[in-house]
């Protein structure tokens, strides 16, 4: 299938800004079961410098600097993708848990595909007993990871609320999880988080879902935003297997990636700093069409 | 200090009669001097017989008499309170005295020498290591590391991986915290490769102890510590690009645990002490925001951590570091020590490690052993942990705290409860990696001086090793910290530890050291010609409040004085009019002094506005906002200063509760404000800083005497009224020896306001300020005046050409405004709050 994503980010200041600094992650990746075959981001007002560089998780990573006094910045993001990959069905044959875990602790690699990265608790993502105990009933022993990380997947999709105005993405994960709600990016860092917690290796994904549904399936939670799911690596034969949380669903070809890394922080789509403003606010579209 | 030994006994001219009370002593000390039952001792050896460095050093100590002993302890606390030696312990809100244990830890040069020689082979381990780890990866592909030792740690800096360390390496610093095992040798406990502290800690526990023991340091032929420093500076400005590199100490600031130190070694190695507000980045470089503008910075000796480093690409909330530094890094612009990252191998799980990589990597054993460390990440050392579980201490494998389990230390699973031992043993099941099992050790006990006893204590020591161009250095000597109790492992400062001067001491004298100076003396340098806004910002602050307090302090004496003094005045020939009296209350309410608006007992006003704290104009106050002030100043404020400062502050504190009281308070108070005053205009550079600390001074005084003479030199001012300005602003002395007659408007009016000679008027703060504009570094954009000159030179031409009797209340009004946008302007102009250089803020919401 091929995807256009326009992706449109605006902030507004209530004051002149007069210097802006930022770093944008907007290229959507190739690999994982999809291809990128055209990307362009248009920046007003224009920067003065710009440079790209491809980051520790392998994100091309564009570090922008705009010296002219601004009231709104828009960055306007247009990627075309093509996605292909066999869905994996929720109860498919897969190692017991206790053994993909020993085999993250055992990698031999810093890389950013080595699992090992992904088994400790991150910037956002604290491992924490009553999230770790919460995702153990998921995995009784011996169990397939697959099948555990969907059963914790269908629980946090029924368990939690999904309500945007419940949280910021400075809301730390530990009210999250008390209270049972939160958008996306929070269940996702949960999930992660419970998967950590009994070692199994975990990485945060950015990206888009379709915005119109398939003929006669619902429309998606999370469709008219950036959306956030995790990735869950199950052992050297299956590798890693997309889990979204929001809606409950194994990740095939609706899921278009933005970026992977351990939570929100590595992958933010756009992050930076701003001398002026005192007040901001922030816009997000995001229109993802099937082209074919 | 001269120093006599023995002077105390006065026939004491044979060496005899010295000799004898000093033996008697030394052997009763040694008799009382109780063992901990199977623990090594630095003092006396296995046998029974005292190491003889130790010898050596209570044969001198014990002929001074007791009185002089405790004469000289009291001089060395009296010192390190004066020097405002302080540290804060976590969840401290005010400094804390640094506790010196009074005997130094001595250590036996040969001894030194092994020790050193294994400092310095694992130094340039580390640093092989970390080049790997950031580098090529090699280690950790062929299985010589497990991924998983590292990859847990915080301080492993994925952002960092790939970038050539600027200056060539990744440690310039490097510490361990060591101990003496049961076998006579030094184990490393512990390593510190991110941002070691201590340094500064150590070099002025060596200046407080060498300075109250002169003549026994300098018999003991004791290492001195100036060259590791000198060497320390050298090599970090040999690492720069530059030959004349500009250097900064990034300090998180004051409330840091160890500002102290941040400050002390700054003043010390000549370095800019900054904080990440003072920096910016432009271009591919690291800039300093000084009152001349952005002035590039070479080299950063950091003591804020990794992560704190950079908000784009590191941790995103942190306030402390500098935007886009990591970007700099990776272009090569700015050399930090240590490279951000170098703190991975801080990791306790890596120890167990560390002999085969020594052995890899420079085809050579370790030299020194460390504490046996099982990292349970690893089946066959996890199973050893679980089945032996009570014959360790657990710690975390990767920071501090044991994860899991409360607080920072160690957990000893013999002291757990059934339920917590079993959620430990299943902790350490399932995610090994987290945890390590170490020994359990008995460490060696030093003596400290206790109520005139040897007592020992566990301690461990830190020692320090510096990179040079010729391989690495280290400091011989230390810091060391000593426990109150058994378990040196728990050392810190905080729970009720004490530091000690570290005596590397050779057994035969050495020639060289006679020529040495008999302190380890402060190489003093001018520091770095650029003066940062926030100082600037700061030291004209410091200014302000200082002149307020004095304003304040005379107000509360006027109130007062007349009181006592009926006989005072040439017209009433009693206290002033009730008039008098409540205008100086109106101009106390008005500063926030004293909250009284009603008629009242002026006594009862100028309690309140002299030491009540809840007021924030009240003197107490101001001289405290004074006093915190000069904490982001201690680099730059010379010890006596601070000392004013500090204990101006604490005799202000003391309650008074009469007149008598308050006017003393009042006079002692600006005597110290006027020795303060002294001290910088005597003992201060004339360089940059300088000018902000009078230019603050300037700008408050001549707002406060505007606002005196618009008080009481208003039209209709009777010659009270005019009698009181005169003492307010100084300048009784001055008017009766010029015009031998009461109070007149217009005189008064021009002394205080006009008269450009008289150093308490108006016009001569103004003049003072315009030199200072003139003088200081332009920032001219498009070649016009800049505003701070154009206010200053505008009201300086109408102070020259105003006349004394023109001088009514509007024009009085409108000075005091324009006064005030002056001092507004210097603000805006040269400071960190301007439009132009603001703390940068982050994109928020989820983009």
């Amino acid at each position: 299938m091929i995807y256009d994503i326009r992706h449109v980010t605006t902030y507004s200041y209530e004051t002149q800004v007069s210097f802006a600094r930022c770093s944008l992650r907007l290229e959507p990746m190739s690999g994982a079961g999809q291809k990128l075959m055209s990307h362009s981001v248009d920046i007003r007002p224009k920067p003065s410098e710009r440079t790209a560089r491809r980051d520790f998780f392998g994100t091309l990573t564009e570090s922008v600097l705009i010296e002219t006094a601004h009231r709104n910045l828009r960055i306007d993001s247009r990627s075309r993708v093509s996605v292909d990959r066999q869905a994996l069905p929720r109860d498919a044959a897969s190692p017991p848990w206790e053994a993909v875990r020993d085999g993250a602790f055992e990698a031999s690699s810093l890389g950013a595909d080595s699992p090992v990265g992904y088994v400790f608790a991150s910037a956002l993502v604290p491992v924490l007993r009553t999230v770790t105990e919460y995702a153990a009933a998921s995995f009784p022993p011996g169990d397939g990871i697959v099948s555990g990380a969907a059963d914790l997947m269908r629980r946090i999709r029924t368990g939690f609320k999904y309500d945007p105005k419940a949280t910021v993405i400075s809301t730390p994960l530990k009210e999250v999880f008390e209270k049972r709600h939160g958008v996306c990016q929070d269940f996702a860092h949960v999930m992660i988080a419970g998967l950590r917690g009994l070692g199994l290796p975990a990485a945060y994904v950015s990206g888009y879902l379709r915005t119109i549904p398939p003929p006669g399936q619902p429309r998606l939670q999370g469709a008219d935003a950036t959306h956030a799911w995790v990735s869950v690596w199950c052992g050297t034969a299956l590798g890693w297997v997309g889990f979204d949380p929001t809606n409950d669903l194994v990740v095939a070809n609706d899921h278009i990636i933005l970026a992977i890394g351990r939570d929100f922080a590595d992958v933010s789509p756009v992050d930076g700093v701003i001398v002026g403003a005192r007040k901001q606010k922030l816009n997000v579209a995001v229109d993802v069409l099937l082209v074919e | 200090m001269s120093e006599p030994v023995g002077q105390k006994d006065s026939q004491g001219s044979n060496q005899e009669s010295r000799a004898r009370p000093g033996q008697r002593r030394m052997a009763q000390w040694m008799r009382d001097y109780a063992r901990l039952p199977g623990i090594p001792d630095e003092y006396i050896a296995e046998g029974g017989a005292p190491r003889p460095v130790w010898t050596r050093f209570f044969d001198a100590f014990a002929a001074l008499s007791p009185a002089d002993i405790e004469r000289r302890f009291a001089s060395a606390d009296r010192h390190l309170r004066e020097a405002g030696v302080t540290y804060r312990a976590p969840g401290d809100t005010s400094d804390r005295i640094w506790p010196l244990s009074h005997l130094p830890l001595i250590i036996d040069a040969a001894d030194w020498r092994q020790l050193a020689a294994g400092i310095a082979q694992r130094a340039q381990l580390l640093e092989m290591v970390l080049a790997d780890l950031y580098g090529e990866g090699r280690l950790v592909a062929t299985g010589a590391i497990p991924a998983a030792a590292i990859a847990g740690s915080g301080e492993y800096l994925r952002a960092i991986s790939g970038i050539k360390p600027p200056g060539g390496r990744y440690l310039h610093l490097y510490a361990a915290d060591i101990g003496r095992g049961p076998d006579g040798r030094w184990w490393v406990l512990g390593d510190r490769t991110q941002a070691p502290s201590g340094a500064g800690y150590a070099l002025e526990n060596r200046l407080v102890l060498s300075r109250a023991f002169s003549n026994l340091y300098k018999s003991m032929n004791v290492e001195r510590v100036a060259p590791f420093f000198e060497s320390f500076r050298d090599s970090l400005r040999a690492s720069a690009e530059r030959d004349e590199p500009r250097i900064g100490l990034l300090t998180p600031g004051s409330f840091n645990e160890t500002y102290f130190e941040h400050a002390t070694l700054a003043r010390y190695l000549g370095f800019l002490l900054v904080e990440g507000d003072d920096l910016a980045v432009s271009g591919d470089r690291v800039h300093i925001r000084t009152v001349a503008g952005l002035k590039r910075l070479d080299v950063l000796l950091r003591r804020v951590d990794s992560n704190m480093l950079d908000p784009l690409e590191l941790d995103a909330s942190s306030y402390l570091g500098v935007p886009g530094l990591v970007e700099v890094l990776r272009k090569g612009g700015v050399v930090v020590a240590n490279m951000p990252g170098s703190g991975v191998l801080e990791a306790r799980g890596l120890l167990g490690f560390l002999p085969n990589l020594c052995r890899r990597l420079l085809s050579e054993d370790l030299m020194m052993p460390h504490i046996a460390t099982w990292w349970c990440g690893q089946k066959s050392a996890r199973e050893q942990v679980l089945s032996r579980l009570d014959e360790f201490a657990i710690e975390g494998a990767y920071g501090r705290g044991v994860p899991g389990f409360p607080g920072n230390g160690p957990v000893l699973p013999g002291q757990l409860s059934a339920d917590e031992r079993g959620r430990l043993k299943d902790a350490i099941a399932s995610r090994g990696v987290d945890y390590v099992g170490q020994e359990l050790v008995r460490l060696s006990t030093t003596p400290v001086w206790e109520n005139g006893r040897l007592a020992p204590r566990p301690f461990v020591l830190r020692v320090f090793a510096a990179a040079t161009p010729n391989g690495w250095t280290v400091l011989p000597g230390g810091f060391c910290r000593i426990a109150e109790r058994a378990d040196a492992r728990a050392v810190s400062m905080g729970d009720g530890a004490v530091s000690a001067d570290v005596w590397v001491v050779s057994d035969k004298a050495v020639a060289t050291s006679t020529l040495l100076p008999a302190v380890d003396t402060v190489r003093i340098r001018r520091i770095a010609g650029v003066l940062p806004s926030r100082a600037a910002d700061n030291l004209f602050w410091l200014g302000r409040y200082l002149e307020r307090a004095e304003a304040t302090m005379r107000l509360i004496r006027a109130l007062c004085t007349p009181l006592r003094d009926p006989a005072r005045g040439n017209s009433t020939g009693a206290a002033p009019t009730l008039h008098s009296a409540e205008r100086i209350q109106r101009m106390l309410v008005a500063w926030g002094a004293t909250s009284q608006t009603a008629r009242t007992n002026p006594a009862k006003v100028a309690l309140e506005a002299l030491q009540n704290e809840e007021k924030f104009g009240s003197a107490l106050s101001l001289v405290r906002s004074a006093q915190r002030t000069a904490t982001g100043l201690r680099e730059r404020l010379s010890p006596d200063a601070w000392q004013v400062i500090t204990e101006m502050a604490d005799r202000l504190a003391i309650e008074v509760h009469d007149d008598d009281g308050v006017v003393s308070a009042a006079e002692l108070t600006l005597q110290e404000l006027a020795s303060f005053a002294g001290l910088a205009q005597e003992n201060m550079n004339r360089a940059a800083g300088w000018r902000f600390l009078d230019m603050g001074r300037r700008a408050e005084r001549a707002v406060n005497t505007t606002r005196f003479a618009r008080q009481f030199a208003y039209d209709e001012a009777g010659d009270e009224d005019l009698d009181v300005l005169l003492t307010l602003v100084d300048c009784q002395i001055t008017y009766r020896s010029r015009y031998l007659v009461q109070p007149l408007l217009a005189p008064v009016r021009d002394l205080a306001v006009l008269d450009p000679y008289n150093p308490r008027s108006v016009a001569f703060q103004v003049a003072g300020l315009n030199e200072h504009i003139a003088a200081l570094p332009s920032l001219k954009e498009h070649g016009l005046i800049e505003r701070p000159q154009r206010l200053a030179v505008a009201i300086e031409a109408m102070l020259t050409t105003a006349e004394a009797a023109s001088l009514d209340v509007k024009t009085l009004f409108a000075l005091e405004q324009d006064l005030l946008s002056l001092a507004d302007a210097i603000g805006l102009h040269y400071f960190p709050h301007g439009p132009n250089a603001s703390r940068p803020e982050k994109l928020t919401g989820l983009a």
